[in-house]
């Protein structure tokens, strides 16, 4: 089913000047919809809308936002909190930032009404510390906020009272997960919880919470704005909204861009990005952030950007940042890079994936530099099997994924590399 | 009652015990590393993994669903459990390594990375004999490695503190050291730095690990990563004897283990007991190897013109034996003590009664305010509720040098308490009497005694004391003196060093054998000179006779001891302290 693209006018960052400044966003229907939830709504109200909307997740797992607002157990007079995601550091990933930029307002007021929706005290803003500049903006757009009594005691007259912070990250990927974001919020060293118990039942200082992406809370205003089918009319069926493609690589055009779901990998390559550089030939497209398996440019036709399109070519959604990689790239190096990154990254609590990242890396360098053997790949293969759902967060998945799916699917680059080591027997 | 299924074994359990914690209840052997009984549950060393399944309910008859066969429906969890953090629930399902081939393969792989980094150092690390890692390789390890890289490699020899040195890449990060400072000893001193497998546990810059518990995070290191400074390369594991005892440095009374090499101890560490000290001890406690070992007295020695000199038994207790001769038995002033056992105080008083002496007395060790409200109690000694409970007579220091310098009292006996050294008494105060001292160690009440009697130490007899608690716990003896013998001794433990070790071997030295013998044997001793012996033979007979004679002590014997982990003779603690 082709969207219609080329019709469609931005709705998470508009093209008007100066939206980032509270007058401006005010003037074009800035903070209308949280007047309207604060007069009009129940709280059970918003979350069925935002719910039946079916904004899925766009910190990489897709999950139903109003479903998991509706896992909040009941108020019981103690603290809430939620804990929205800028954390952005999967390679390939710079959304959330342009939010920052230029509409920062209209996550506020998501978020505000999601606070509202389930009866929350605080909102935390986890925002990577390497996005200095845009910590700064955010927070000067929530200083602002409160100065017109969006956020803070009695918000718009309205006896609901809700808090807003900026924390900075102090430069680890593993922070963006969301147990260990709520760790590194409470002051402790970023490890991953356990799950069960969940961040509903048991987050924040032991507390309910729920954790969004930014771009998750800034669909919410949408939601309320236009109602949930007229929301769930954009993009694909199953995976519905505008979404923000960012898209990195070989293409003429890079640069984040706003569309609806499920569009087509080649219309984005080819009509929004104005083709490959050089007029070269797609290699590899990684759709959504690094650790989402890589597709071989010669399977995209058809493949559409939502996570039903994407299951059946294999691969996912995540964050929707997109690398291109053109026919000149060397996968081998394209692997390494990534596994490097996993490696460096993990945080070290579960053995399969504190010792396996290394490994994989390991073995990786010895096959680039020339030096791996036919029984390398089958090594990694096996490693990637030892690690896959074994360990207590997704990063070993998303350390494990790419090598799996980037040794399968671009075997030849690899077997190139390496010297041949099984003979015929005469 | 619910109902459990591991490895097709039906087994009941009672309320939500965690699935690991059930099967090592029940004997099972599961592999492990991070999870400890005592502490959170970091679920990160994922060795623990087992295959989980619930029957499935069906909603409407809220019956179990059942198969054709009859069977009921099990739903096994997509992944491998750690079953650590798997609470049983009525009719699990669990399948470990001895039905599941997934789960044999994952332990195997999940060894296989921690051995990836791990520098195999077996051969010259402490921990080997007693690793779980070690021993888990063996069991479940994979049989080679296919890492053919260079290894991370991370500081080694770290002082963390004055007691405990870190080697980083023996470490496999379970984080027991780091939860057992901010769970248990509260200092929060360890923490793990760095990320991913360079990451390794560490102090604060500029602050040390001077946790008075910090050997703790010895004990429960999983392998060789944290060492102590102390027993350090002194000696491999298999060849010490490991025997039960009881922490004489303080009146908690922890339970410990005596690990012995050639009847030398070679380190201290804390025995399970729920009720006392749980799985641990404080560092202190294990510094009493020093006393245990050196600057023994060995050997009675008598005082000739102001000299010590060494002299024999019958020698020693011949001028004993005049001596009593000499006074009247009320001149004879008889001092129990805090420090040694119920059966040696008891036996003195009874001895010395015997004779018409009055009644024992005692001074207890009390340093207010040194206490810490865990394993650290204000009494310093190990047996004042046992003294009290005996009804030796309580006396502050003060009363106690006064009633030594009484003019009518003219020979002193005084069973092991350094009274000189802890500042009790003044040396002076034993001018002009006769000072027998009974003691194990040379120290300033030694060197004002006239007569000094070696005798065993709580280590090397079987003996009891009555904690803070109120708690009656004991020894057992765990190193040989000249005059006891593990062969003989049923009781004692036998390492490969007692049975294969020969004269000829490097290790074996008679000298670590002290010329000592109990106190109340050798009370048993002088009185056959006056034909007024008890007939005791071992510690046994001590104990049976004063839980028949002493209501407080009823029912008390060392097998029920044994079997309790102690017996409480006071029920609550205040009465404990205040009896
Ligand atoms: C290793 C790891 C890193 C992650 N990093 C981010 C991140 O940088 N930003 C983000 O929004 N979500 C990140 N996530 C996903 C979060 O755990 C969480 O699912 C998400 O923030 C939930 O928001 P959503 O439901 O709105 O997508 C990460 C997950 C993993 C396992
Ligand atoms: S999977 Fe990796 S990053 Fe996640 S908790 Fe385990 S060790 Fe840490
Ligand atoms: S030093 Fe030992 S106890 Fe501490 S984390 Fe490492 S392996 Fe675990
Ligand atoms: S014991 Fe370490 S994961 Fe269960």
């Amino acid at each position: 089913m082709a969207v219609d693209w080329r019709n469609f006018e931005p709705l998470l960052i508009p093209k008007i000047p100066n939206l980032h400044k509270i007058e401006v966003f005010e003037k074009h229907d800035g903070y209308k919809q949280l007047a309207k939830v604060l007069k009009e709504y129940t709280p059970e109200k918003v979350v069925d809308e935002v719910k039946a909307a079916n904004i899925r997740g766009r910190g990489g797992a897709g999950f139903n936002a109003g479903l998991k607002w509706s896992f909040m157990p009941k108020p019981d007079g103690k603290p809430r909190y939620i804990a929205a995601n800028g954390d952005e550091s999967e390679p390939g990933t710079f959304k959330d930032r342009q939010i920052f930029e230029y509409n920062p307002h209209l996550f506020i007021e998501g978020a505000t009404i999601a606070g509202f929706a389930m009866h929350i005290d605080a909102v935390y803003v986890y925002i990577r510390g390497e996005y200095k500049a845009w910590i700064d903006m955010m927070q000067k757009a929530i200083d602002d906020a409160y100065a017109k009594g969006y956020l803070g005691k009695n918000i718009m007259g309205s006896g609901y009272d809700m808090d807003m912070y900026v924390h900075s990250g102090a430069g680890a990927y593993i922070c963006g997960e969301e147990s260990s974001l709520m760790e590194s919020l409470e002051g402790k060293r970023g490890y991953p919880r356990v799950k069960p118990p969940f961040p509903a039942q048991k987050g924040l200082w032991g507390r309910p919470t729920t954790i969004n992406n930014i771009e998750t809370l800034a669909n919410v205003p949408l939601v309320i704005k236009n109602g949930a089918d007229w929301y769930k009319a954009i993009g694909a069926e199953s995976h519905p909204g505008p979404v923000l493609y960012g898209i990195s690589g070989h293409v003429n055009k890079p640069g984040v861009y706003e569309y609806p779901t499920g569009m087509s990998i080649n219309d984005l390559i080819y009509e929004v990005c104005g083709g490959m550089r050089g007029g070269k030939k797609v290699k590899a497209v990684i759709p959504g952030g690094s650790s989402t398996p890589p597709l071989r440019g010669d399977a995209l036709e058809g493949v559409c950007m939502d996570a039903d399109s994407l299951r059946t070519a294999g691969s996912m959604m995540g964050t929707a940042g997109m690398i291109i990689m053109d026919e000149d790239t060397d996968m081998v190096d394209v692997l390494w890079r990534i596994s490097h990154f996993y490696h460096h990254e993990s945080c070290g609590q579960c053995t399969p994936c504190r010792d396996g990242t290394g490994f994989l890396e390991k073995t990786l360098i010895k096959i680039r530099d020339g030096h791996g053997e036919m029984r390398d790949l089958d090594l990694l293969l096996d490693l990637c099997t030892q690690m896959e759902g074994r360990t207590i967060c997704a990063l070993a998945d998303a350390a494990a994924w790419p090598v799996r799916y980037t040794v399968t699917r671009f075997r030849e680059d690899f077997e190139k590399r390496v010297k041949n080591t099984v003979y015929a027997l005469a | 009652m619910p109902e459990i299924f591991i490895d097709n074994v039906r087994y009941e359990f009672e309320g939500k015990p965690l699935v690991l914690q059930f099967m090592l209840d029940q004997g099972l052997d599961p592999p492990f590393f991070c999870y400890h009984p005592s502490l959170s549950i970091p679920a990160n060393c994922r060795q623990c993994y087992v295959e989980a399944g619930t029957p499935v309910m069906n909603r409407e008859t809220n019956e179990w669903e059942l198969d054709e066969k009859g069977e009921r429906v099990i739903r096994f969890f997509p992944k491998l459990m750690t079953s650590c953090s798997l609470e049983a629930s009525d009719g699990m399902v669990i399948k470990t390594q001895r039905t599941s081939e997934l789960v044999e393969r994952a332990q195997k792989d999940t060894l296989e990375f921690i051995l990836v980094n791990h520098p195999l150092d077996c051969p010259i690390c402490d921990q080997a004999g007693e690793c779980p890692l070690q021993i888990q390789t063996y069991k479940y390890g994979p049989e080679g490695s296919r890492f053919e890289h260079k290894k991370v490699h991370k500081p080694k020899r770290i002082k963390l503190g004055p007691k405990v040195i870190l080697d980083a890449e023996r470490c496999i990060n379970c984080t027991r050291c780091v939860r057992f400072t901010e769970e248990i000893s509260k200092t929060e001193q360890l923490t793990i730095i760095s990320r991913g497998d360079k990451n390794y546990p560490a102090v604060a810059p500029g602050t040390e690990f001077d946790d008075p518990y910090s050997l703790n995070t010895v004990d429960i290191c999983p392998v060789g990563a944290l060492t102590s400074s102390d027993f350090r390369f002194k000696a491999r594991v298999w060849e010490m004897n490991q025997t039960p005892g009881v922490d004489v440095t303080n009146g908690k009374g922890c339970n410990i283990d005596v690990w012995t090499r050639d009847n030398l101890v070679m380190r201290i560490t804390p025995r399970f007991n729920p009720a006392v000290n749980d799985h641990w001890m404080p560092d202190f406690g294990r510094d009493d190897i020093t006393r245990l070992n050196e600057n023994r007295i060995s050997k009675p020695q008598v005082k000739l013109d102001g000299d010590s000199i060494k002299s024999s038994w019958s020698n020693a207790e011949m001028s004993m034996a005049e001596k009593l001769q000499e006074v009247k038995p009320e001149e004879i002033l008889v001092i129990g003590s805090a420090f040694s056992s119920v059966e040696d105080n008891f036996v003195l008083n009874k001895h010395f009664s015997a004779l018409g002496a009055k009644e024992a007395v005692f001074s207890p060790f009390i340093k207010e305010g040194s206490g810490d409200g865990f394993l650290i109690e204000d009494d310093q000694y190990p047996n004042t509720n046992g003294c009290r409970l005996l009804g030796l007579k309580e006396l502050s220091p003060s009363e106690l040098e006064a009633s030594i310098k009484e003019s009518g009292v003219k020979l002193v006996i005084s069973l092991e308490d350094d009274l000189v050294g802890r500042g009790a008494v003044s040396a002076a105060a034993f001018e002009g009497k006769f000072f027998v001292y009974m003691g194990s160690n040379h120290n300033e009440t030694s060197a004002a005694a006239d007569l000094v009697i070696p005798i065993s130490n709580s280590v090397e007899q079987s003996c009891s004391f009555v904690n803070t608690g109120g708690r009656i716990q004991r020894t057992v003896a765990a190193k040989e003196t000249m005059y006891t013998n593990r062969k003989l001794n049923l009781e004692m433990s036998m390492g490969r060093l007692d049975r294969y070790g020969t004269k000829f071997d490097n290790w074996v030295s008679d000298r670590n054998r002290i010329d000592c013998m109990p106190a109340w044997e050798f009370l048993e001793r002088l009185a056959t000179l006056s034909d007024q012996q008890f007939g005791y033979q071992t510690t046994r007979d001590i104990i049976a006779e004063i839980a028949s004679v002493n209501e407080k002590f009823s029912g008390v014997n060392y097998d029920r001891i044994d079997d309790e982990l102690g017996v409480p003779l006071i029920s609550n603690e205040q009465e404990a302290k205040s009896v």
